[in-house]
């Protein structure tokens, strides 16, 4: 449950780079950031996966 | 440089740190703080990457395989599938470094005196790993094993631990310091974290290709702009790859510091 939160914040955050909104951390302090962006959609793919791994299973 | 590139990539000298330094030494036309050199290394890298893919094809294909598979059922079964999630996992530290400190990364790559210090720094590092490794020995020899014996004590890749693969992520993440060798140092790490020195070499290699293939997606697309000879990167590249797959194919390198 967790770890699928994790996940949809790092999708908000990886839209927020995109368009440009976010611009914590970043080099440039205008427009969008796709590195940011990249990087946080692919953590959320990876938070998708742990919290797969993590669902109780049925037999 | 697409030669000295691919040619050091896979041993533990750090093919950044030469590609930084030699060009100075030489007095090559190369300007380490255009924007473009950063790209072109990494164009470089997308060569000898692309000789890694060839060379362990077979497994990436079980390895992608493995991953949505496991992804998708929620489970680990097969080794390849721990195998896709370990990677994953090694992956995260350097991407996420790669990302947030890139333009502090970026700043080293033009000081070929920085580049020089990392190197020694690398010398350092690497004789660190001979002398733990001489101290195991004689501690084997000591209780009258065989190297084989000694191997069987370790793991394979597939096996070590999520917290040991992102163990040897993080010390990949160190290798973006120019001088700081990328094979050398998750091998160190490998083998810290219980790894047999045949699966360290094989778990550095693997785990080098997402990195690269991610930096490459993001950096490559910078060369294409006006004044940039995409053309000789590009043969750079090619030769860079072809250097790679050259000193990758002797068994030997494969076994590193298994003699």
């Amino acid at each position: 449950m967790g770890l699928g939160v994790l996940g949809i914040v790092f999708i908000i955050i990886a839209a927020l780079y995109a368009v440009g909104v976010l611009q914590i951390l970043t080099t440039e302090t205008s427009g969008p950031h796709y590195k940011h962006a990249v990087l946080f959609a692919v953590l959320a793919v990876a938070s998708f996966v742990a919290a797969n791994f993590a669902r109780p299973k049925t037999a | 440089m697409g030669l000295l590139q691919g040619a050091s990539e896979l041993f533990p000298v750090s093919s950044l740190g030469h590609a930084v330094l030699v060009p100075s030494l030489m007095h090559w036309s190369f300007k380490q703080s255009d924007p473009s050199f950063v790209p072109f290394l990494v164009l470089l890298h997308l060569g000898t990457a692309t000789a890694l893919l060839i060379l362990y094809r077979e497994q990436w294909v079980a390895i992608i395989r493995g991953f949505f598979t496991a992804a998708i059922r929620g489970q680990m079964k097969t080794d390849s599938e721990r195998l896709s999630m370990l990677l994953l996992a090694g992956t995260i530290p350097a991407a996420v470094l790669g990302v947030f400190l890139e333009s502090r990364i970026k700043s080293l790559f033009a000081s070929p005196y920085e580049a020089a210090g990392f190197l020694i720094a690398n010398g350092i590092l690497m004789l660190g790993f001979e002398v733990l490794r001489r101290r195991a020995e004689r501690r084997a020899a000591l209780s009258g094993e065989s190297r084989d014996e000694q191997e069987a004590h370790f793991t394979s890749a597939e096996r070590i631990s999520f917290r040991a693969a992102a163990l040897v992520g993080a010390c990949q993440a160190l290798a973006f310091l120019p001088g700081i060798s990328r094979s050398g140092i998750t091998i160190g790490g490998g083998l810290l974290a219980g790894l047999r020195h045949e699966e360290a070499a094989r778990f550095s290699f693997l785990l080098a290709t997402p990195v690269i293939l991610g930096a490459g997606i993001l950096e490559v697309p910078q060369l294409f702009s006006k004044g940039v000879p995409v053309g000789e990167y590009l043969a750079a590249a090619g030769l860079s790859g072809i250097a790679a797959y050259a000193s990758a194919l002797p068994p030997a390198l494969l076994q590193i510091g298994t003699a």
